[in-house]
């Protein structure tokens, strides 16, 4: 058995998508039930780690439009899906909320074993746009200076993993990895937690190596778009290592024997410090019956797959 | 068409509120139901001939969406449910259990509608290949370029060529998913191609803006069995009149497409569709002449909205059209 979880936005039923584009006066109560109907899936599906699933999040980064001189700008494409995020302009003089931004839009409800996740600096930075800060470096590195305090809020209140999302290193053939190692260090740096960097929307096989210089925990990646033959190219005797092995963008429910096998192959030739399993990225690209299923899935996978 | 600046729609209209409230109604009979959806299309095709377009069509009044609509009628489709397109805005995605398949010519009641109550040129739009697996889950095919030539073959072209049994004599398809892949602009260009062999009509095709700036589109161009593209340049323009670079910053793309060897016309997206502010015509007519100049032939350009106009309120929709048409009025007498 190896540790298992999931991150990022989960979708809404039919009845909650109803309820948030007609406003309706039990909005709020639905929230909270479907929240809990996820957190108990997590929990039955015996996961490693429990996340919330962020359903009232309109994207990953929207939470953070509520600092200071923060404003929503325009709709932008996220990479290549049919979905959508705000662009935020941060045009203050610091960007400083006091580090309680990502945590008071987490259900208080979830369990010791939680896991919250939060966009890495040079994906956050590549995203959005600054007034203040003109030179990319300068505005990665505050973001990184902003997230840390929020990170410590999340550990603080008991968080035992963070997950960093990164598609940005994913998806951009030029990653300047001097400077995603200095953010990440600002990130985790004396922090007590474990932080996993997730690479999605594009093919890492040919930055593995500088991925395993970073200054994280562990590494988790998208097995539909970067090949498990790549990363098996590698040691990871001292980074954990998370197999995206559900796929988030497909209804095709996986195959729970095969994927034991995959994940066992990958672990014996890359022997981890530690092994994990997720979902490649949000559930929110699939309806929720079949989000549902897939963490019911990743469990059994994780339950299948031999300990590392 | 003989004329210069012909003006276009790209194809939907926001709904009519009374429309939309007896066709959702179970207690109104479906005579009713097909009256209402008759006069409301009759509504747009009139209103857009009186405005002056050239070119006309429904405003796409009897589909549900531009993804929904086909795949309700063909084969190899279940709906899955919906997935958000951004913040509570969702759309309704289905997923390919099976080998996908013609069944019936789902837009001939509303292609006849529209051939027997104008006596305009007609522009069916039809949601292409790429499109419509782009916004799917295929649980079927081993490949994306499997399922798009599937759909291509076997979906489009079926339809295509009913529909121009049927009269149509210019085709858009409509492929908004085509420049969000620039890595699959190949099997862009073969789903293109394959769903308009051997069929005799004009075809024009629509596709999005992304980040990409159509570069990735542009080498394709020369390739593909299109003599027209209607493209968005409008919404990432200036507002300033004038016909300098600096002013016409939306419109730079146009001359990479005849640096690739693009021979044919451009609907030029001269209105933005996600904002209600108006464009003068004044505006409209500068950035038309700067295609014009940019393409090196006044002949290869069309002038339309940047997309359908159906998110913005029929006011506005019909405001911006009037200022299409007055802006092509203003380039012909430039070019004069």
């Amino acid at each position: 058995m190896i540790s298992s979880y999931t991150f990022g936005i989960y979708p809404r039923s039919e009845e909650l998508i109803e309820a948030t584009r007609k406003n309706t006066e039990n909005l709020d109560s639905l929230f909270q039930k479907e929240t809990e109907e996820y957190i108990s899936a997590q929990k039955n599906a015996g996961l490693g780690f429990v996340s919330d699933p962020l359903l009232k999040w309109d994207d990953i980064f929207r939470p953070f439009s509520n600092l200071s001189s923060v404003t929503p700008t325009a709709l932008n494409r996220i990479y290549e899906m049919n979905t959508f995020y705000r662009v935020l302009s941060f045009d203050g003089q610091d960007l400083v909320g006091g580090g309680n931004i990502v945590q008071s839009n987490l259900d208080s409800s979830l369990p010791k074993n939680k896991t919250a996740a939060i966009p890495e600096p040079f994906t956050f930075a590549e995203l959005h746009t600054s007034n203040k800060f003109k030179r990319k470096e300068d505005f990665t590195i505050n973001l990184a200076k902003m997230l840390r305090v929020e990170i410590d809020s999340l550990v603080k209140s008991g968080f035992e993993a963070i997950q960093l999302l990164g598609p940005s290193i994913a998806y951009n053939n030029e990653v300047d990895f001097g400077l995603v190692s200095d953010a990440l260090k600002i990130l985790t740096s004396g922090l007590e937690a474990k932080t996993i960097l997730h690479t999605y929307f594009g093919d890492v096989s040919k930055k593995i190596e500088s991925l395993l210089d970073l200054p994280v925990s562990g590494l988790g990646f998208d097995i539909t778009t970067t090949p498990a033959s790549s990363i098996e190219k590698h040691s990871f005797s001292d980074k954990l290592l998370t197999v995206g092995i559900i796929n988030s963008f497909n209804t095709a429910i996986e195959k729970p024997q095969e994927c034991i096998k995959q994940v066992d192959e990958i672990n014996a030739k890359t022997k981890p410090k530690e092994s994990y399993v997720s979902t490649n990225f949000d559930l929110e690209y699939v309806p929720k019956e079949f989000a549902m299923n897939k963490i019911s899935v990743l469990g059994e996978i994780a339950r299948g797959a031999k300990d590392v | 068409m003989s004329k210069l600046f012909p003006t276009q729609e790209i194809g939907s209209l926001k709904k009519p509120a009374d429309m939309l409230k007896k066709v959702k109604d179970p207690n109104v009979s479906d005579e009713e139901k097909i009256k209402a959806r008759n006069e409301a299309a009759l509504l747009n095709i009139k209103t857009l001939e009186d405005i002056g377009l050239d070119i006309v069509y429904d405003g796409e009044v009897r589909r549900v969406e531009m993804y929904e609509e086909p795949v309700r009628y063909v084969d190899g489709f279940e709906f899955a449910g919906r997935v958000r397109s951004w913040d509570n805005k969702y759309y309704n995605k289905a997923r390919v259990v099976g080998p996908v398949a013609f069944k019936q010519n789902f837009h001939a009641e509303e292609f006849n509608f529209v051939k027997d109550n104008s006596n305009r040129e007609l522009k069916v739009p039809v949601t292409g290949a790429y499109t419509l697996a782009d916004w799917s889950y295929d649980e079927h095919y081993k490949s994306k370029d499997e399922l798009v030539l599937a759909l291509a073959r076997n979906v489009v072209r079926p339809l295509v060529k009913d529909l121009v049994g049927l009269g149509a004599k210019i085709i858009q398809i409509d492929e908004p998913a085509a420049t969000t892949h620039p890595a699959e602009m190949d099997i862009f260009r073969e789903s293109i191609n394959e769903s308009v062999k051997g069929i005799d009509a004009k075809f024009v095709v629509h596709a999005c803006f992304s980040g990409n700036d159509y570069k990735a589109l542009a080498p394709q161009m020369p390739e593909i069995k299109a003599e027209q593209y209607t493209l968005e340049f409008a919404n990432r323009d200036t507002w300033n009149t004038g016909l300098d670079d600096d002013a016409r910053k939306g419109f730079q793309v146009l001359k990479l497409f005849k640096e690739h060897g693009f021979e044919g016309e451009i609907g030029i997206g001269v209105s933005d569709v996600h904002v209600n502010e108006i464009e003068s015509p004044e505006l409209i007519r500068d950035r038309i002449l700067y295609s014009a100049k940019a393409l090196g032939d006044p002949t290869k350009v069309y002038v339309n909205p940047d997309c359908g106009l159906r998110t913005r309120t029929r006011e506005v929709s019909f405001d911006k059209i009037r200022s299409i048409v007055k802006g092509a009025e203003l380039a012909r007498e430039e070019i004069k």
